[in-house]
């Protein structure tokens, strides 16, 4: 058997974003898409709601509303990928907008499990509606409440549901001795699906309007997602026509079978490269493991170079018994240069193979796009 | 951190950096617990002052106190962030992995009956039945006085068994609500019961109480943190808030140990019997059985009893006036070393063992570390410091001016003149006392007394309490009612307000409500918000302080008030989804903390004393029953909003 924590498997990650009444039906949907196990994390989307208007107020009034998500991933092979989203879309009836999203993205992946091989009954039928040329941004903050801000930018642009989880900063932190307990290592994650060619421009009016652009303003990364089904509601409440302008775009989407017909941004200056710089050919890698492990990987990572990571404490529910009855693990995330790329790995993989447990696996994928501010 | 090796050296911070991070670090804090405190002190003193009309005794003192509770809360709650909750946790993730579910159990009920032993909740207890007799209340007086041994036993053992069920609670993945529909109706069954019985019904305050008191604020965030690591690490719930309502069980368990104990105890009690017939004679053998010793009896006849328990115990004697004094209304002022000094070593208690217990598990059962071992320790001391800080700044500054208020309440209500103390003037000239004529021609004797201020006031002369014969004049201080008689009604809603602002206030400043809000927030991503948990909380506690003052104004029946709210919270709970069942219930044992308690413990005691109730119980009861009811309507409502996206879809869902 070849060491599977130096041989990466080509397979691809699903993640299904619901709103938390559906936990059990997602749950038993994943059971039967095939997927060993699957990690869960507790999220939360924003969206606008629309308020009749009021005697004090002509016009309708928008606020904002909360929602309790689950966000749940796990990995197929590669050959199941489109066959397993329509899966989970039919059982979860995702078409129906404010339900939630799926959606996959192409990863190397270092674990003991093989992937799970989606049975034949669960693939959807090929319908030629999933959308192909999306971009996920995930926006990592550090004040409290900044998310919250993106999110709402996110709203007015029209450019998705955001939805927001929670993860500890490690990093330049723990390199402080006991004075880090001044800084909270509270992270706040914002996870946003947008259409590839508006990715540029929304990540700038993130920037520009979230204030990322200033020291310890936070972090913004792209990665591809290779198909998807995303929620469209982005506004509830009170609607004065028979149809939302979200209901119409995601109309024609289907229509065009596609987002590419819908090009905003056009003609609008690259990002301004102040202080803050915008850098391309980056990684994303993932660390999954045993709660209480996570510091052992940062520290091996930082040791070859990487700036820091965002953990997070997920929970693993396990389909076969491969991975023992320990659910609590952790996720970390880290966003690397390329060129570090290798000797990050190296360091990780040792450090996963030190673990050599069913529980560890790393997954890597490409971040075209990644924006911090970086002192000049 | 002991990993930071390699090449990863650590930064060095100028000491003037380190010192601003420390100051921006600090201030946030400081300013967060002026905040939460402000409302409870702007509103003490504002009554004090606008409405009784007087101002606080020691200002240098109340200030060294409130400067002390907010030091206080600020630590407390840094140590149970840095050191406490995280040590619990990673204790609650590793134990599964090494131990079975009897394991599991065991250690909870240790830490169960260790946290009652650790903080005692006895001493609030007895403060609460300071004015309970052996005549009236048989049963209750042997429970508080004479066998608070027991009563703790059963309290601890009630607390173990509940933090045992927890763990295995969340060990096997059971929800909330089967327990919620099994212990809520046996209670009440059992609280029925002692309703029917003389002797038991007196207990039956002290048991609720006790349920509402006996979880501490190291207790609560540190069984719930411990809750959250074992159903994380377990999985059994596909729900994030699966480490809730513990708690609650700890809540609900004691009530039955003490209700049980009172069962057993009653078998051997005497009946309730009148004060004359308690200290006669024929039944003197008994009553010293009963208290304890005869110079028990004597005290006793004096600190509780009235005049008519002390003739019949000294027969033929004629008791000294001064025995019937009023309390003193201004508490003297406390010294400030002996207080922190007690204070500190209460503190130790409270920390140290629970925390040196979890070490030891962690240590040399799982084998394990601490995880940031240097932040677990600064935790344990910031809490430890903060507890110390907390508690004296409680006793130097919120407890006095809260007495100072809530003694004099009762004035608000009462349409006649209050004593409030005596001046005994030997030798006193009768040459001073003059005559007035009234208009229809009554004749009134008065003289004029010198004030504190100098200025010569005309006070009426009784000749009743004019000793001839040692020239001594016994004066009556009297404080007028704040109200006509005829406005008695209004004062009774005055006080009713006041005892819903108390609530209200202290509850928004409660540190384990604060650290179980905060841990609501991060477990739901902010979808339950902790201003919108502590404010539904604190709404509770005030409704149910008023139905608890209530009691005491009008001697209400206890198992009236308990069966309304708890009646209410079973098709409550039914109605919730699991995730609020659990917050909302957990929510009613943290509400009665370090802040509230001394503050209504005033409360009820000066309106109690007033009134010459039997005990002030009852209070902390509804106090924890409210808020569950507030929190869980709170859910329902956010429940609604929340799946507001998945309508029109909604009937796909309602089959799961």
């Amino acid at each position: 058997m070849n060491n599977p924590f130096t041989d990466p498997r080509e397979v691809v990650r699903i993640t299904c974003m619901v709103h938390q009444r559906l936990n059990p039906v997602t749950i038993e949907a994943l059971r039967d898409v095939g997927a060993h196990t699957v990690l869960s994390e507790s999220a939360r989307c924003v969206r606008q709601e629309s308020l009749p208007p009021s005697v004090l107020k002509f016009g309708s009034r928008l606020r904002h509303q909360d929602a309790p998500m689950d966000i749940f991933r796990t990995t197929v092979a590669r050959d199941y990928a489109l066959g397993a989203v329509r899966g989970l879309r039919d059982a979860l009836e995702l078409d129906k907008p404010g339900r939630g999203s799926v959606f996959v993205q192409d990863i190397q992946e270092y674990s003991i499990l093989s992937p799970a091989e989606v049975p034949e009954s669960t693939l959807g039928l090929d319908d030629g509606t999933l959308l192909n040329d999306l971009t996920l941004m995930t926006g990592i903050v550090s004040t409290v409440g900044s998310a919250e801000a993106l999110a709402r930018i996110a709203l007015r642009l029209g450019a998705g549901v955001p939805v927001l989880t929670l993860g500890q900063g490690t990093g330049i932190r723990d390199r402080l001795g006991l004075l880090r307990i001044a800084i909270p290592p509270e992270k706040e994650l914002l996870h946003l699906i947008v259409p590839s060619q508006d990715a540029p421009g929304l990540t700038r009016l993130l920037i520009d309007d979230g204030r990322l652009d200033r020291p310890g303003g936070g972090f913004l990364y792209q990665t591809r997602v290779r198909a998807a089904v995303v929620d469209s509601l982005v506004r509830i409440g009170h609607q004065e026509h028979a149809a939302s302008m979200e209901q119409l775009i995601a109309a024609v989407d289907d229509l065009k079978r596609g987002t590419g017909w819908r090009r905003r941004f056009a003609g609008m200056d690259p990002l301004q490269e102040g202080g803050s710089k915008t850098r391309r050919n980056h990684r994303e890698i993932t660390f999954i493991c045993p709660e209480g492990r996570a510091d052992a990987f940062v520290h091996a990572a930082l040791n070859t170079g990487a700036a820091g990571a965002t953990v997070t404490k997920v929970r693993c529910l396990s389909f076969s018994d491969v991975e023992g009855g320990i659910a609590a693990r952790e996720r970390g995330v880290l966003c690397i240069p390329a060129a570090l790329e290798e000797r990050v790995m190296e360091a990780l993989l040792v450090e996963a193979g030190r673990d050599g447990e069913y529980a560890t696996r790393l997954q890597v994928l490409d971040a075209p796009s990644v924006f911090s501010h970086q002192r000049t | 951190m002991g990993f930071m090796t390699d090449n990863v050296s650590r930064i060095h911070i100028p000491f003037h950096s380190a010192l601003r991070m420390l100051g921006g670090y600090f201030r946030v804090r400081v300013l967060e617990q002026i905040r939460s405190i402000s409302f409870i002190l702007v509103y003490l003193l504002g009554f004090q002052i606008l409405v009784l009309g007087t101002t606080p005794a020691n200002a240098l003192q109340l200030t060294l106190g409130i400067g002390m509770v907010v030091f206080g809360l600020m630590f407390f709650l840094e140590g149970l962030i840095l050191g406490l909750m995280p040590l619990g946790e990673q204790v609650g993730v590793q134990l599964p992995q090494k131990a079975g579910v009897v394991l599991i159990a065991l250690f909870g009920l240790l830490l169960g009956v260790g946290a009652t032993f650790a903080e005692p909740a006895i001493a609030s207890l007895r403060a609460a039945g300071l004015s309970v007799t052996p005549w009236d209340a048989p049963l209750l007086y042997w429970m508080l006085e004479r066998a608070p041994g027991q009563l703790v036993a059963a309290i601890g053992g009630g607390v173990g068994v509940a933090v045992a069920f927890g763990m295995l609670r969340f060990y096997l993945g059971l929800p909330i609500k089967p327990f919620v529909y099994v212990l809520i109706p046996l209670l009440l069954l059992v609280s029925v019961y002692c309703a029917l019985d003389e002797n038991l019904v007196s207990i039956l305050g002290l048991a609720w109480d006790a349920g509402a008191v006996t979880t501490g604020a190291v207790t609560v965030p540190l069984v719930l943190a411990l809750g959250i690591g074992i159903s994380r690490a377990t999985g059994k719930q596909d729900r994030a808030t699966a480490g809730f309502g513990v708690v609650m069980l700890a809540s609900a368990f004691p009530v039955l140990g003490v209700m049980l104990l009172g069962i057993h105890l009653n078998q051997q009690a005497p009946r309730p019997q009148s004060e004359a017939d308690f200290f006669s004679q024929e039944n003197r053998k008994s009553a010293i059985l009963w208290v304890g010793s005869e110079e028990g009896l004597t005290l006793l006849a004096f600190e509780r009893g009235t005049e008519t328990g002390r003739q019949a115990l000294f027969p033929g004697e004629v008791s000294e006036p001064h025995t019937e004094q009023a309390p003193p209304v201004i508490s003297p002022g406390l010294s400030l070393m002996p207080v922190i000094r007690t204070e500190s070593g209460h503190a130790v208690r409270s920390v140290l063992p629970l925390t040196f217990l979890l070490l030891v598990v962690l240590m040399l059962w799982l084998r394990s570390r601490p995880r940031h071992g240097d932040e677990v320790a600064l935790g344990v001391f910031f809490a430890w410091l903060g507890m110390s800080l907390l508690t004296s700044g409680i006793r130097l500054g919120l407890a006095p001016l809260g007495d100072e208020v809530g003694r004099p309440l009762p004035r608000l209500f009462r349409s006649v003149a209050r004593e409030e103390g005596r001046l005994i003037f030997e030798p006193f000239d009768p040459d001073l006392v003059f005559s007035a004529v009234a208009s229809d021609g009554r004749v009134d004797r008065f003289f004029y007394l010198q004030e504190s201020a100098g200025v010569p006031r005309a006070v009426p002369f009784d000749p009743e309490r004019f000793d001839p014969a040692r020239m001594r004049y016994e004066h009556i201080l009297k404080r007028p009612p704040l109200f006509g008689p005829e406005l008695t009604l209004a004062g009774i809603a005055l006080v009713l307000m006041f005892a819903f602002g108390l609530g209200y206030g202290s509850t928004l400043a409660e540190p384990a409500l604060r650290a179980l809000g905060r841990t609501v927030e991060e477990l739901t991503v902010g979808t339950i918000r902790r201003v919108g948990v502590v404010r539904a909380v604190s709404l509770g506690v005030g409704v149910g302080l008023v139905i608890g003052v209530s009691r005491i104004l009008y001697d209400l029946p206890m198992i009236w008030l308990l069966l309304p709210p708890y009646l209410c919270l079973l098709p409550l709970t039914f109605w919730s989804d699991e995730d609020f069942a659990a917050i909302a219930w957990d929510c009613g044992g943290v509400t009665t903390g370090s802040i509230t308690v001394p503050l209504v413990l005033a409360m009820g005691l000066g309106i109690g004393s007033e009134l010459k109730v039997i005990d002030g119980f009852g209070v902390l009861a509804m106090a924890s029953a409210y808020p569950i009811i507030s929190v869980l309507l709170y859910g329902l409502w956010m429940q609604r909003r929340q799946a507001r996206s998945l309508m029109g879809t909604e009937g796909d869902v309602d089959h799961e």
